[in-house]
């Protein structure tokens, strides 16, 4: 040693050199972890406090009796039915006060399977716990809606509300029905698989607009959303008057993930307006000329469904893109509106036809989805027997949704809206609701077949 | 006898662990190698995600050796004198030969145009021209009462370089004078232009416009050639139609560049004419005998001093 001075031990004791004894140790370059707790002749402080403890009349090292499960585990532990020493008695280990019934081994077998596989069953309910969690809490909202997830918020749904209302037509209590329940469905969807809802007022754009372009606001709309959301993809148009009847299917597994095999580009699939297509003029381009544009996924940019009519725009879907963006600016246009505004009375959606018909770079990029995929129609719209396959919704076949087209002339909106409403819930009950309508259900029919019962006696008397 | 407990291991363990295997694949998974397995791996990932990138955007637009640049494109009116047509589409063709360009010249007559005016053709001939030339970057549309003077001039540096069509742009200035309201952009940028046309005292000089290929192209062409506007009885038909879609969508004046008439659209004014802005002197690219082919003149005629410029005989225009 050569500093006087007292310093720390790296063994974590003070070297004093007054005290310590011609023995002293501390030249050694290693911690003497051996006189930890105080040697003889090596004051720690540690070795201090243990001695002070036991002054105070506790042991320094005790490792017994310390805790009340310390204290009192042999007692506990012996008045348990399988005790260490009843185990050694009887049975050799095996829990023998059981195994008397088929339902004790049972047990036993169940309790020591689980216990040998603990790792597993911990990790399985830790998995179940989490799944649960998962879709308990916002969370599973938050990864369907993430675009590089569950991609939701590619998806906007433009619901246009207030169609054709505003200073003209005032709103009764049933249209103020239709549009609450409308919304609601919308909303609860959207939420559901983390889209965005954009609702739009179709009546306070009139003021504004141009008298030319009076109900053409679709295309000024979908701009607006665009940019509003300048990060989703696809832009799926809804009229008012539609009812998502299977809101368990998201966009992307009933569409867009097979987005070749759920669309059509051929016309020729189903023609209701006998466009002559593929396009034979010799001067366009071999994509231009072929019937399904050039096949591939990525160049649909703009879906659209047929009805018995023709191009029906209440439920569509466009893509944002270089070609939506020309589209959009073509699509009015005064020259064209003003030869044929008489005669185009479905307006933007005549015109889109005709753009279809006339403009030769239209085709490639615009595919046709099937009518029943995404704007199923009640009977009384497109033949009032409502039994067209192509065009009708069918319970059975669990269609996606519902457009009510064409209620508001000399239909009830309501009503549809309505009917559709039940029997979407009805479709969709979880099995608890199921068991508890079977309940309800077989109840009522036993009454009512006592009733009936009674009656038939009463006659017969 | 009964054992609780299994037998204990030796407690002495052998001062070195018996390996059971020797083969390298376990010395190539050794824990100090792992480090440069990892790096290896993550090399051979960037590569194959590099090349990838690179494979697939040059897949998308793969240009044929020996493409033409440009084509130049003249519908050509069957009922005209063939000798003078003959010489037209000599003009274009030396002019062409001189750069590595081509020609197209499609009768106007080849195209249904559904009772409009003949001189709508230029549209699908334009459209006819991509088709035949796929892989061409410009479509140079030149009426046939235009010939091309000054032949060594280039297409490319002439106009459509970046630079230089920067420099030529006539921004914000109104795309119809002398008063439309609609300007064209300020902050156009030279290699996003599609098309590129001259304007006039009267309004845009549909007699003479470049456009470079691709998806605009098509839409613009077909919107262009609607048959609402063929049948709508424009005064100057396929002129005003354009100038019509340039004014009223943004997606097309978005793509257009106005540059100086004389740039490569000089008239030659009819020899009883008043003299107006852009009329054509020697050097100029083109000259456009504007309207040579009505009212009873003559095109031949009045570009026969050309011509014979051209050919070295004397000087273009005959001063009276």
């Amino acid at each position: 040693m050569t500093s006087r001075s007292p310093s720390p031990h790296r063994a974590g004791g003070w070297s004093s050199p007054g005290l310590n004894t011609p023995y002293n140790t501390s030249g050694r370059s290693s911690p003497m972890r051996g006189y930890a707790n105080g040697g003889p002749n090596n004051v720690t402080w540690a070795s201090a406090q243990a001695r002070s403890a036991e002054v105070k009349g506790y042991p320094a090292f005790s490792t017994r009796n310390q805790n009340f499960f310390g204290r009192h585990f042999r007692k506990i532990s012996a008045s348990l039915p399988f005790s260490y020493a009843e185990k050694e008695k009887l049975g050799r280990g095996r829990w023998s006060r059981y195994q008397n019934s088929w339902l004790g081994r049972l047990l036993t077998m169940i309790g020591r399977t689980i216990w040998r596989l603990r790792l597993r069953f911990g990790l399985l309910f830790i998995f179940l716990l989490g799944v649960l969690l998962f879709y308990v809490t916002p969370l599973h909202r938050l990864y369907r809606g993430a675009s590089f997830l569950g991609g939701g918020s590619k998806f906007v749904i433009i619901l246009a509300a207030n169609q054709g209302g505003g200073v003209m037509e005032w709103k009764g209590p049933r249209e103020w029905a239709i549009e609450r329940d409308s919304v609601k469905n919308k909303k609860k969807y959207a939420l559901k698989w983390g889209y965005e809802l954009e609702i739009v007022d179709m009546s306070t754009k009139k003021r504004y607009a141009h008298e030319w372009r009076e109900s053409w606001e679709k295309v000024d709309t979908i701009r607006n959303a665009m940019r509003k959301y300048p990060h989703a993809e696809w832009f799926w148009w809804l009229d008012l008057n539609t009812f998502i009847m299977e809101p368990s299917y998201s966009l992307q597994s009933h569409i867009f993930r097979n987005l070749k095999e759920n669309t059509y580009r051929d016309i020729n699939v189903y023609n209701p307006l006998n466009i002559s297509h593929p396009l034979t003029a010799e001067y366009l381009d071999p994509e231009t000329l072929s019937p399904v544009g050039d096949g591939k996924p990525d160049s649909i940019n703009l879906i659209v469904p047929q009805d018995c009519g023709g191009f029906n725009l209440g439920s569509f879907f466009v893509r944002r893109s270089v070609w939506t963006d020309r589209l959009l600016d073509i699509w009015w246009d005064p020259v064209g509106y003003e030869q044929k505004h008489m005669e185009w009375e479905h307006k933007e959606q005549d015109a889109l036809e005709y753009m279809y018909a006339n403009q030769p770079w239209v085709r490639p990029h615009l595919a046709f989805i099937h009518q029943r995929k995404v704007n199923s129609f009640p009977p009384g719209a497109c033949g009032d027997k409502g039994d067209d396959p192509r065009i009708h919704y069918k319970e059975k076949d669990r269609d996606f949704l519902v457009n009510m087209a064409g209620c508001e002339w000399g239909r009830d909106c309501w009503g549809e809206m309505y009917n559709y409403r039940q029997l979407s819930n009805r479709l969709n009950r979880n099995p608890w609701e199921k068991f508890k309508d079977w309940i309800s259900d077989s109840i009522k029919a036993m009454k009512e077949g006592k009733k009936k019962e009674e009656k038939k006696e009463k006659q017969k008397q | 006898m009964h054992f609780a407990m299994p037998p204990r291991k030796t407690s002495r363990p052998p001062p070195y662990a018996v390996r059971n295997s020797r083969s390298s694949l376990n010395a190539l998974f050794r824990r100090d190698r792992l480090r440069f397995l990892a790096v290896i791996l993550l090399g051979c990932i960037g590569t194959i995600y590099l090349l990838g990138h690179l494979f697939s955007s040059a897949s998308s637009e793969v240009i044929p050796a020996g493409t033409p640049l440009v084509v130049i494109v003249t519908a050509i009116n069957k009922s005209w004198d063939p000798a003078f047509v003959e010489k037209i589409k000599k003009n274009r063709r030396d002019y062409a030969a001189q750069h590595g360009y081509t020609t197209f010249f499609p009768s106007s007559s080849d195209y249904s145009l559904r009772n409009a005016p003949l001189s709508w053709a230029k549209v699908p001939a334009m459209r006819h021209a991509m088709t035949l030339f796929p892989s061409s970057t410009y479509f140079w549309y030149l009426d046939p009462t235009a010939i091309i003077m000054n032949r060594s001039l280039s297409l490319t540096s002439h106009i459509m370089d970046k630079e230089r069509l920067e420099s030529l742009m006539i921004v914000n200035e109104p795309v119809v004078p002398p008063d439309s309201v609609i300007k064209t952009f300020d902050h156009l940028k030279g290699d996003r232009i599609d098309l590129v046309v001259a304007q006039d005292k009267d309004g845009l000089c549909q007699s003479g416009f470049i456009i470079r290929r691709g998806d605009w192209a098509k839409y613009f062409l077909d919107a262009w050639f609607d048959p609402l506007y063929r049948s709508y009885n424009f005064q100057k038909a396929e002129g005003h139609a354009l100038e019509h879609i340039v004014q009223w969508h943004g997606t097309i004046l978005a793509k257009l560049a106005l540059i100086p008439q004389r740039t490569f659209n000089s008239y030659v004014p009819p020899p009883s004419g008043v003299k107006v802005p852009g009329v054509y002197a020697e050097g100029d690219f083109v000259a456009n005998f504007i309207g040579c082919d009505r009212d009873k003149r003559n095109c031949a005629d009045e570009m026969q001093p050309y011509f014979d410029h051209l050919a070295g005989k004397g000087p273009a225009e005959s001063d009276d």
